[in-house]
């Protein structure tokens, strides 16, 4: 479903991304992983258009998201994405947050949009929060929220950037809980993530990342069993064994 | 001391009051004419559009490089000129006003847009939300709340700006204040009055400026 061939990109002079391939099937989940400043966000940035890369394809479900000209807004919005600092509207109530893009990007009426919203709330466990604000909440809670404003446009993928990073650990299970719920129940999903847990339990393929290039792309089995790379081994063994 | 009358401020009030509230109308019109002309030059100024961009930045640098005075006459001259027919004063003073304080309240503005985080700009692009829609829904309410007390303080410095009218003849409150005063023959009093009321309009609206700062603090 997402297509990712031979892409790099630059920033100015420097190289954040070098000729990264892969694909993402329906239904799968990829966890990617890597030393900060590896290119890991960036990378998912590009899936949906938020980066743009310079050499490369990728496409969505059959849709050229680097072609010139490509209808981004029309791309984005079949693609959730969930950022490490929630990126909610805090000038907004939850429900409106849920809401907003429903009504202005799928023409959903009013009161469609409200059930949809409402439903995905009780989903996450916050269907009493609806008229709050984003402020009045903890991250785990806001974090719970965005991932179920991006549920609301009914994505054909889900693309995760840190969403735990940001966390106070004892809020890092909630919004995982909800991430392996949507994952079991066929969501594919991209997710930038060192929560190796989350990666055992539901991952398919784990792709590491290092200096902008993808090191390794292989079954999560595979991967933590017996990492090829010393680079991946290293980076095991550094997150694996605190 | 003894030959002071201030019930020459009783006795003029409703004249007075008429000055007033073309000051406040005046102020009132301005405010909103050049907060929404200045927010679409910070827009433009930020669409990333190269001509567009130029335009709205030439003009801003154009109209802060002269004095508000100038700009008053030019309308008074201009319009009638340019329509064929005069306006009056009142509405050539409205448009110099708006044209004049866009281009401070888009500096404002454009300070909002950018306090704004750009990961709100990539939480609308990733629902499929296009670039005026996020300006309209996600970013602009922000900027807008970010920087009420400075668009407030701008509005407290416009209002004492107001005064400036007489040049065409406009009978705005500092103009009315005048006039009580050359011919009652009460100077002092009348323009302590006027400094009186000055005063308690702005410093008003610096504690409300102030109020707003601490509410937003919290």
């Amino acid at each position: 479903m997402i297509d990712i061939e031979n892409i790099s990109k630059w920033y100015g002079d420097f190289q954040v991304l070098t000729d990264c391939t892969t694909q993402v099937a329906k239904g799968e989940v990829v966890v990617v992983c890597g030393p900060s400043g590896s290119g890991k966000s960036t990378l998912i940035k590009c899936v949906n258009g938020l980066e743009p890369v310079q050499q490369g394809r990728i496409s969505v479900d059959g849709d050229d998201v680097t072609a010139k000209g490509a209808n981004l807004t029309a791309l984005r919005s079949r693609i959730g994405m969930v950022f490490q600092h929630f990126e909610l509207y805090p000038h907004m109530s939850v429900l409106e947050n849920l809401c907003l893009a429903q009504e202005k990007v799928l023409k959903r009426p009013r009161a469609e949009a409200v059930a949809r919203a409402e439903k995905l709330l009780a989903r996450v466990g916050m269907a009493d929060h609806a008229a709050k604000f984003p402020s009045q909440l903890s991250g785990g809670q806001q974090q719970r929220i965005a991932i179920a404003r991006s549920l609301a446009m009914d994505p054909i993928a889900m693309l995760f950037d840190e969403p735990t990073s940001a966390l106070d650990p004892e809020m890092i299970k909630e919004v995982l809980d909800v991430m392996v719920e949507l994952a079991q129940e066929g969501m594919t999903m991209m997710v930038v993530t060192h929560e190796m847990g989350f990666a055992r339990k539901v991952a398919d393929r784990v792709i590491f990342m290092d200096n902008g290039a993808i090191v390794e792309d292989r079954q999560t089995a595979a991967f933590f069993d017996n990492p090829e790379s010393e680079r991946a081994q290293d980076f095991l063994s550094k997150i694996l064994d605190h | 001391m003894t030959d002071f009358d201030f019930n020459v401020i009783w006795s003029s009030l409703p004249f007075l009051w008429q000055g007033l509230q073309l000051s406040l109308l005046l102020t009132f019109l301005s405010i909103i004419g050049g907060i929404v002309l200045g927010t679409l030059l910070a827009l433009a100024r930020l669409s990333g559009i190269g001509p567009l961009a130029i335009v709205a930045a030439t003009y801003v640098n154009l109209i802060r490089s002269v004095p508000l005075i100038l700009v008053i006459f030019w309308f008074y001259f201009l319009v009638p000129l340019a329509l064929g027919r005069p306006i009056g004063g009142f509405y050539s003073a409205l448009i110099a006003f708006v044209l004049f304080e866009a281009a401070y309240y888009s500096e404002i503005m454009r300070a909002g847009i950018q306090s704004v985080k750009r990961g709100q700009v990539h939480a609308g692009q990733s629902t499929g939300l296009s670039y005026w829609q996020i300006q309209r829904y996600v970013v602009l309410p922000q900027a807008f709340r970010n920087m009420v007390p400075i668009l407030v303080t701008q509005g407290i410095i416009l209002f004492q700006d107001t005064s400036l009218v007489f040049v065409v003849s406009l009978r705005d409150f500092m103009t009315a204040s005048s006039i009580v005063a050359r011919t009652e023959g009460r100077l002092v009093e009348m323009y302590l009055f006027a400094a009186l009321v000055y005063f308690v309009i702005c410093f008003s609206g610096s504690m409300l400026v102030r109020s707003l700062k601490s509410r937003m603090a919290t």
